[in-house]
């Protein structure tokens, strides 16, 4: 009982250290810098890669869109190219939806942990995305079908399956924290915290590694794999921010998250922003992210462009 | 300055305000329309019947009745006459007796009846203030009995020294057994009337005045030929009322006065043998129906006749479920957003509750469950069919209404609640916490699903006895005002920034390791 207890810390204690609570995120960040109107640029996939495209962000190819019922058994037709692809929900969040087909034949595709699924169970995934199972709110969605990113080696002992990438906040322009999130057993291959992913944090600076935990604890190596987390390094460190800050000329949102996987032919990519990141990025990199909000408030100069706010960033413009 | 224009400041006031709001209307129901923080207040109704019977001996007959008239120590619910053949007068809340008169009759015996309910008869002080009356006569009575008069209130003076003469001669004459001197006044079987006339001569004798009191004491089921009596004696520049068997002071609760001094009870003209007989009868009522009533004597008519209260009872019942919706939805509010547990879906948990609160909590926690169980397993064999999601969702809805009405079935054959209860499940609610548990057992793991619907059980099971209490309950519909102080509350929560309950363990880690 007591030990429990000992388990909570006052919230004066949480305060002095910076750390930001889901309140104070959606009505102090959220609702401030995130105009409601501007959600839809994030919350669809399909045209959040247009925009990204058109501002010269690197994302994963788009193979098709499955907007109708009727569509859906053309489903070969439009990945024929192709040996491999991705089907997700154009609104899905949290990875939930992310279908990944590694190889397939006439009736059988085969996921990255080498389950094979029928034609059948494939065309009830994306019946289920379209309408609207995993979208915001239910509402009816369409299905995006896009090119596997193929991750690079460099992680592969550090991720047991699934696709590792690099969570950036980017407050006003200017990347504030950053992680990387690494899927293991528990998690069954996906990138969210809450599942059981590994959450690496990096050094804005200097991408890094700070320190790692699973399930809210602090850990030194990856569950499955057993590589050292402090070992970790993300190559093209700068490319990452650059994304993450374009991310904001595009948008226009004053607060949020920008989802990066390192392809190895095509470097970083954007895979997807979120509007409303999640606050297990400071756990992870054992620094409250209301104080590096503050500090942004208070010091960093304003009217950059998106090159100079990383510039400012990495320390490279005084 | 700008600090007292933000939104939390203003919705600060508000809140205050609506408080202040509530305070005040729970005083005005409770001092004018009689209402009270506890649920199921019952008031005593007391009818009293005052059946007065004559023979006419051919002249024309008036009969003259004293009724009780308006005072703070009762109220009247209503009042009328039984007078077959008698011109009955008006009556009006101040008029003091009951006229009624005929032609000359003849023939047998004439009956009338008076009827008067009275509610919330409360302890009065029995005190009028008046311009002093004149001084008493000295009573005519030989030398012999003056003596002991005399005698006497220089016993009862030295034995009850603290008291106020009328006390003190009560509670001399009433001494057991009695003073040799008190048997030469008075016998020793007395009748009340014999008792209140020996008291009323001896404050002549002392110079007190006083006068005799008829009334009637509220006793269930009573049937009396006459009157109770209470002498009344002018001290200290008021009344003051006082028991004659024990000499206290002031009217008791029970008692309720129809007439004072010389006048009678009763006047019969052109009548012989007359005779009034009471009965007393009590009955017992919510106190809330009685509402409207202390409305209209406290002049206060208007304002009841405009509120929930003056409503048909259906149409009350249905307002007395609403009005304890918002409690529970800030139930709710705060256990999302000061404590921070999630839920599946916002107000499913408080819809759980409210159907909780119509199946019972034992019976409700079962056909839950076994709902909830059944629709998980066709829901994973549905899954299998590879179905749409809407018609997926409408089988189960349509599985979920069938387990309900086998669980009705089975449930009456063995005379075990649960299943005609079931029936008041949110049936559309019901097969979304199947669906949503079953995607989030396929995705996140049995685990995940388990913790959101344990979790929203939990909230639900909270809410559930916030909202089942009968004083809560009461309290949220007769004092309806505080739904506003409800509304603002959650409006300011709308704007706590705080950190929840469970963000303190969930960060922890972020100062733990500073150490």
């Amino acid at each position: 009982m007591f030990g429990w207890f000992s388990s909570f810390v006052s919230p004066g204690r949480l305060k002095e250290a910076g750390v930001m609570g889901m309140n104070d995120r959606n009505y102090s960040i959220i609702a401030r810098y995130n105009k409601r109107s501007l959600y839809p640029l994030v919350d669809d996939k399909v045209q959040t890669k247009i925009l990204a495209n058109k501002i010269g962000i690197n994302t994963p190819r788009m193979i098709g869109v499955i907007e109708f019922q009727h569509q859906v058994k053309n489903i070969l037709e439009i990945v024929k190219d192709y040996k491999e692809f991705v089907v997700k929900p154009a609104h899905g969040s949290g990875g939930q939806g992310v279908l990944v087909i590694r190889s397939y034949t006439a009736d059988s595709f085969e996921t990255p942990s080498g389950r094979k699924i029928s034609f059948k169970e494939l065309y009830q995934h994306v019946s289920n995305i379209l309408s609207g199972l995993y979208s915001l709110g239910g509402k009816y969605d369409v299905a995006l079908i896009e090119e596997l990113v193929h991750f690079s080696d460099i992680f592969k002992n550090f991720s047991y399956q699934g696709i590792p990438d690099v969570r950036v906040i980017v407050y006003k322009g200017f990347p504030a924290m950053s992680m990387m999130r690494l899927s293991t057993a528990a998690s069954g291959g996906r990138a969210n915290l809450h599942q059981g992913a590994v959450g690496v944090g990096l050094d804005i600076k200097t991408g890094l590694p700070l320190k790692a935990v699973m399930y809210n604890k602090p850990i030194l190596k990856q569950p499955d794999t057993g590589a050292d987390l402090m070992q970790l390094k993300v190559p093209f460190w700068r490319e990452h921010l650059e994304i993450a800050s374009l991310g904001y000329d595009m948008t226009g949102l004053g607060y949020m998250g920008a989802d990066i996987v390192l392809d190895r032919d095509r470097g970083p990519m954007m895979l997807e922003l979120n509007a409303r990141p999640g606050l297990a990025i400071q756990i992870a990199n054992g620094i409250g992210l209301a104080g590096r909000l503050k500090e942004i408030d208070e010091t960093y100069p304003t009217g950059l462009n998106a090159q100079e706010r990383v510039d400012y960033v990495l320390g490279r413009l005084k | 300055m700008k600090k007292f224009f933000s939104v939390r400041c203003i919705l600060t006031y508000l809140l205050v305000l609506s408080a202040v709001y509530a305070a005040y209307a729970a005083y005005y129901k409770i001092e004018y329309w009689g209402f009270n923080f506890a649920p199921k207040q019952n008031t005593n109704i007391w009818t009293i019947e005052a059946h007065v019977s004559f023979m006419p001996n051919g002249e024309p007959i008036k009969v003259s009745l004293a009724r009780p008239t308006a005072s703070n120590e009762f109220k009247i619910l209503e009042e009328d006459v039984v007078a077959n053949g008698f011109k009955v007068g008006k009556i009006n809340k101040n008029t003091p007796r009951i006229i009624a008169t005929a032609k000359p009759k003849d023939g047998g015996e004439q009956n009338l009846y008076y009827r008067v309910l009275l509610f919330d008869n409360v302890d009065g002080k029995g005190r009028i203030k008046a311009t002093p009356p004149k001084k008493p006569d000295m009573p005519v009575m030989d030398d012999q009995v003056r003596e002991v008069a005399k005698e006497l209130l220089k016993l009862a003076k030295t034995q009850y020294p603290d008291d106020e003469w009328p006390a003190r001669i009560i509670k001399l004459l009433n001494q057991t057994p009695p003073e040799p001197t008190v048997v030469a006044f008075l016998p020793m079987k007395k009748s009340q009337k014999d008792m209140a006339q020996a008291v009323k001569t001896l404050l002549a004798t002392e110079g007190v005045p006083s006068r005799i009191a008829r009334g009637i004491k509220l006793v269930e089921n009573k049937k009396s030929t006459s009157a109770d009596l209470m002498i009344e004696a002018y001290v200290n520049g008021k009344w003051k009322l006082f028991n004659l068997k024990t000499g206290e002071k002031g009217l008791p609760k029970n008692f309720v006065i129809f007439q004072r001094g010389g006048d009678s009870l009763l006047d019969v003209e052109g009548g012989e043998d007359s005779v009034v007989k009471f009965s007393v009868l009590k009955s017992i009522t919510s106190s809330f129906k009685l509402a409207g009533k202390r409305a209209e004597l406290a002049d206060q008519k208007v304002r009841f006749d405009y509120s929930i209260y003056n409503l048909p009872l259906a149409e009350q019942n249905t307002l007395k479920w609403l009005s304890i919706f918002p409690l529970a939805i800030l139930v709710v509010v705060v256990m999302r957003n000061v404590v921070g547990i999630q839920t599946m879906g916002t107000f499913t948990p408080m819809l759980l509750a409210m159907a909780l609160t119509k199946t019972g909590f034992a019976a409700g926690l079962i056909a839950f469950g076994v709902i909830i169980a059944l629709g998980l397993f066709i829901r994973f064999w549905l899954s299998k069919l590879n179905l749409l999601l809407v018609p997926r969702i409408s089988a189960v809805v349509i599985f979920v209404i069938l387990i309900m009405q086998i669980l009705t079935i089975v449930g009456y054959q063995f005379d075990f609640k649960i299943g005609l209860s079931a029936v008041f499940f949110p049936i559309i609610i019901m097969a979304w916490i199947i669906e949503r548990a079953s995607i989030t057992w396929e995705e996140d793991g049995a685990m995940n699903a388990c913790r959101e619907v344990f979790y929203s059980l939990i909230v639900a099971i909270i809410t559930y006895f916030i909202v089942s209490s009968e004083y809560i309950r009461h309290i949220m519909f007769a004092f309806d005002e505080l739904n506003l102080v409800i509304l603002f509350t959650v409006m300011l929560l709308g704007t706590y920034t705080g950190y929840r309950l469970t963000e303190l363990t969930r960060f922890a880690p972020l100062v733990k390791d500073k150490k």
